[in-house]
């Protein structure tokens, strides 16, 4: 494969960083404070409770699943939480911790109720999240205010310059991009997305798979829960309302797919960045809230048609590099290549 | 079966010097035929023969490179399906496609009885289609939705449908005997009979030898894309026709390299009584170390079923599974993968291959323990083995990293081929390996799985031709109708006789093995 080739295709295959650099440079030139540096941290702070949620779905998607009832666990964990907490005079740690584990506990739920009643995670999520969100309004009062700074650490505390939160987000994200990379369960994840049925037939415990992948969206959930609340420091019992729409949006710019199998943290880092910059940007020049909304939502259109574009185009650079091959071969008198292989293959399919 | 015994009938159809040439591969080589008015014509051949293309030929789904199509006199080069309609051909294939959230009324009259009407009347649809079904001698109920009837009468109401609804002509009977319970077979028969009476003229396709000679006038044998002969019925007998089917010519050189002596005495895996209902029963095997059995059996023998079960993707009823002297039971692929008892599936696309993952990690996906150092991925390893794969089964591929979807059939083949041989499985259960793949591909495949497979190991194989099978296995058992019926040892192997009992014609009986045939 040619230099020039590689470049090509690892560029559309990072589409969605091309258009975070193109976005920035843009603002760079003409959004007045932009580059201030207290603007482009307060960027990657606002994105940080967005950047889990898109991980979040992102990972489920990656399953060939999707999970709505994420941005109601972002308010249920917390909330049942500090209930518990208030109720019994728990110490901060724990209510961390159980934060953290009625988050994954909603995901573990969520995934065994699907793999063994084998329905639509759509419906079977849909119905979690009004369950979830129902309680929490009946259960919490409009806020509970009052945390202890313990919890509040991951939205409000700082390390020097930086927030806690930013640094978790980088460090979560560069944990799953290893974990997808790296390790064998991240490599089932993306097999039992691809094509679920090949992989259980041979010998990938698909159900755990995917029981998994809900644990994660919704321990990642609670996360996103800790750093809202403890942003407003507050829980309220509307937080994260409205979430899981601009979640999906970004996993989908982040290149991941209904389909499944797709999509790389990476990618979604990408996506969520994209929306935070388009959020502060237009934010900065004036503009409406919800023409805000408006913009974000074109962007999603803008998102399916450049991942039209982009297979277009990949299909088109491979086929121009078979044909260069294949002009190499036949020079060198060799007839079987990639395509006619191809063309004999689906030949002989009709003709058995 | 027809009275028009007299060969001088009008031809309703007659094809001449038809090719159809596949880049790389000839489906079709100047095959001419003729099909007299009001006969029943059979045709007959292996898979891959090219008996789907020239069907597809005459239906009009397929364009010829050469040749010409006369129908009632006139001359194409080509037809269309809409040419097709036109001289009333009217084509059933192996899959019935229906609408199953309508009832059998509508589905009989879809989709005419939408056509100039603003109001349907349901009485009179539903009183039409009562008596075309009572005619036909298929007792049903008009009003029944599809979807709860079976696949066989799902296919014989497409046959009804063609045959007096659309009232073809000319029908084109697509293997369609091979979903029909024995009930609805007799009936099927009673239309043809029926049908000839009126003077219609049906091509009748099917693997059953038997079947076709009970049914057909005429009966043309396709071979290698090449229509060997067209006999007459009295002309014929089971075991001529078998013959021709197979192609006597130097079929003794084509065997294969005879691996047998290193079978040993070791019995690695065995099924005592493996039964699901329905599906298959009694299965009793023994598997011995180092050697390769052929499971034959015709689509629907329960040889799919009986691999599925095996490895726990499917339940089964009763019977007892024995590893190393082991007794062993899986729940699902993973846990029989983890004991070495692995499964190549028949579905390559939907249940084998992730079409969107690379060449590197469909060929690995097996085995991401063995390429895992301290508890993670191992790059270099993953590389080395992919490559050690692609080498030893010739997979043309541009990179590892290509999408496996990219490939060529055969190719993708290999790739299911290579994973599985990664493993280094105890017990190798090989769906249909070589289905759908050229020659070529097939002679690299069997001769991988003769050499690779047999050490420390055993194999179960089927195979959509029995010659696959008689160039690599050491014993071939045949199953039909969810039993074993038959044995062949490699000394036995004749292409016509286990043809013969894939039909369940018993060849043999006195000497199979154990004492499941008898229950």
């Amino acid at each position: 494969m040619r230099r020039t080739t590689k470049i090509q295709l690892a560029l559309l295959d990072n589409l969605v960083w091309v258009m975070v650099a193109v976005f920035f440079i843009i603002n760079a030139a003409f959004t007045p404070q932009f580059m201030s540096s207290r603007n482009l941290l307060n960027i990657l702070f606002q994105s940080a409770t967005l950047g889990l949620m898109v991980l979040g779905q992102g990972i489920v998607m990656m399953v060939g699943e999707l999970d709505l009832s994420m941005e109601a666990t972002l308010g249920f964990a917390p909330g049942i939480a500090i209930l518990l907490g208030n109720a019994f005079g728990l110490p901060a740690v724990i209510c961390v911790i159980l934060t953290l584990v009625i988050g994954a506990a909603v995901g573990w739920f969520n995934g065994i109720c699907l793999v063994k009643l084998q329905t639509n995670s759509f419906l079977l999520t849909m119905s979690t999240q009004i369950v979830m969100r129902g309680l929490v309004l009946f259960l919490v009062p409009f806020s509970l205010a009052k945390l202890d700074s313990f919890y509040t650490w991951l939205g409000r505390g700082r390390i020097g310059p930086l927030q806690v939160a930013v640094l978790a987000l980088i460090v979560i994200y560069a944990a799953f991009e290893f974990f997808f990379r790296k390790t064998t369960a991240g490599r089932r994840f993306l097999l039992t997305g691809g094509n679920r049925r090949a992989s259980f037939i041979s010998g990938i415990n698909t159900e755990k798979v995917v029981i998994m992948a809900f644990v994660l969206a919704g321990f990642l959930s609670a996360i996103a829960g800790l750093i809202t609340a403890g942003r407003q420091n507050a829980v309220s019992n509307n937080m994260g309302s409205g979430l899981v729409m601009m979640a999906f949006a970004g996993a989908i710019l982040g290149g991941c797919s209904f389909n499944g199998g797709m999509g790389k943290p990476v990618g979604m880092l990408g996506g969520t960045l994209l929306l935070g910059m388009l959020d502060n940007a237009l934010t900065l020049n004036g503009v409406d809230v919800n023409l805000v909304s408006a913009t974000k939502g074109a962007l999603i259109f803008l998102a399916i048609l450049l991942d039209h574009l982009r297979h277009r185009l990949t299909a088109w650079i491979m086929h121009r590099e078979n044909v260069r091959r294949l002009m190499r071969s036949s020079g060198r008198g060799a007839s079987s290549s990639g395509q006619t292989e191809d063309k004999a293959g689906s030949g002989q399919k009709q003709s058995t | 079966m027809s009275h028009t015994e007299n060969s001088a009938a009008p031809a309703a159809l007659s094809l001449k010097n038809i090719t159809k040439l596949y880049a790389g591969t000839v489906a079709l080589r100047d095959v001419s035929l003729t099909v007299r008015r009001g006969e029943v014509h059979g045709l007959i051949g292996k898979n891959g023969a090219g008996k789907s293309t020239l069907v597809g030929v005459m239906s009009g789904l397929v364009t010829p490179s050469s040749g010409e199509i006369l129908l009632d006199g006139e001359q194409y080069h080509t037809l269309t399906p809409i040419e097709a309609k036109r001289h009333h051909i009217s084509i059933i294939t192996q899959e019935p496609q229906v609408i199953e959230e309508s009832t059998v009324a509508e589905n009989l009259f879809f989709p005419r009885y939408l056509e100039g009407k603003e109001v349907i009347d349901w009485k009179e649809l539903s009183r039409q289609a009562d008596s075309i079904l009572r005619d036909a001698g298929m007792v049903l109920d008009p009003q029944m939705k599809v979807r709860d009837l079976s696949v066989s009468e799902r296919q014989l109401l497409l046959v009804i449908k063609a045959c007096f609804v659309e009232k073809g002509e000319l029908i084109i009977m697509d293997e369609v005997s091979a979903s029909l319970s024995n009930r609805d077979q007799h009936i099927l028969y009673e239309i043809i009979r029926k049908l000839t009476r009126d003077g219609k003229t049906v091509i009748f396709i099917s693997h059953h030898t038997k079947e076709l000679l009970e049914v057909c006038d005429v009966v043309t044998v396709i071979r290698d894309g090449r229509a060997v002969r067209s006999v007459r019925r009295d002309e014929l007998d089971l075991k001529i026709l078998a013959g021709l089917i197979v192609g006597d010519e130097s079929y003794e050189a084509r065997k294969g390299e005879d691996l047998s002596s290193l079978v040993t005495e070791e019995e690695i895996f065995s099924l005592q009584g493996f039964t699901s209902y329905g599906k298959f029963r009694s299965i009793s095997l023994t598997l011995h170390k180092g050697e390769i059995v052929g499971l034959a059996g015709l689509r629907g023998s329960g040889r799919t079923e009986l691999f599925r079960s095996i490895i726990g993707a499917d339940p089964h009823d009763s019977g007892v599974m024995t590893l190393c002297g082991r007794e062993v039971s899986y729940s699902s692929p993973s846990k029989a993968a983890r004991d070495g008892v692995v499964y190549l599936t028949e579905e390559r696309e939907a249940e084998g291959l992730v079409p969107i993952a690379s060449v590197r990690q469909n060929l690995t996906m097996s085995i991401l323990k063995k390429i895992t150092r301290r508890g993670l991925l191992h790059s270099q390893t993953e590389k080395e083995t992919a490559a050690r794969s692609i080498e030893k089964l010739d997979i043309k591929v541009a990179s590892q990293q290509q999408e496996v979807q990219q490939l060529s059939g055969g190719n993708k083949q290999k790739v299911l081929v290579g994973r599985v041989m990664e493993q280094k499985p105890r017990v190798c259960l090989l769906d249909e390996p070589t289905r759908g793949v050229d020659i070529e591909a097939k002679d690299s495949i069997l001769h991988s799985i003769n050499h690779g497979f047999r050490d420390n190991a055993c194999a179960l194989i089927t195979s959509p031709g029995v010659d696959d099978l008689m160039k690599i296995c050491d014993r071939i058992l045949i199953l039909y109708q969810g039993r074993i019926t038959e044995e062949f040892t490699r000394k036995e192997f004749s292409e016509e006789d286990i043809y013969r009992a894939m039909q369940g014609e018993l060849l043999h009986s006195e000497s199979v093995r154990g004492g499941e045939a008898e229950s």
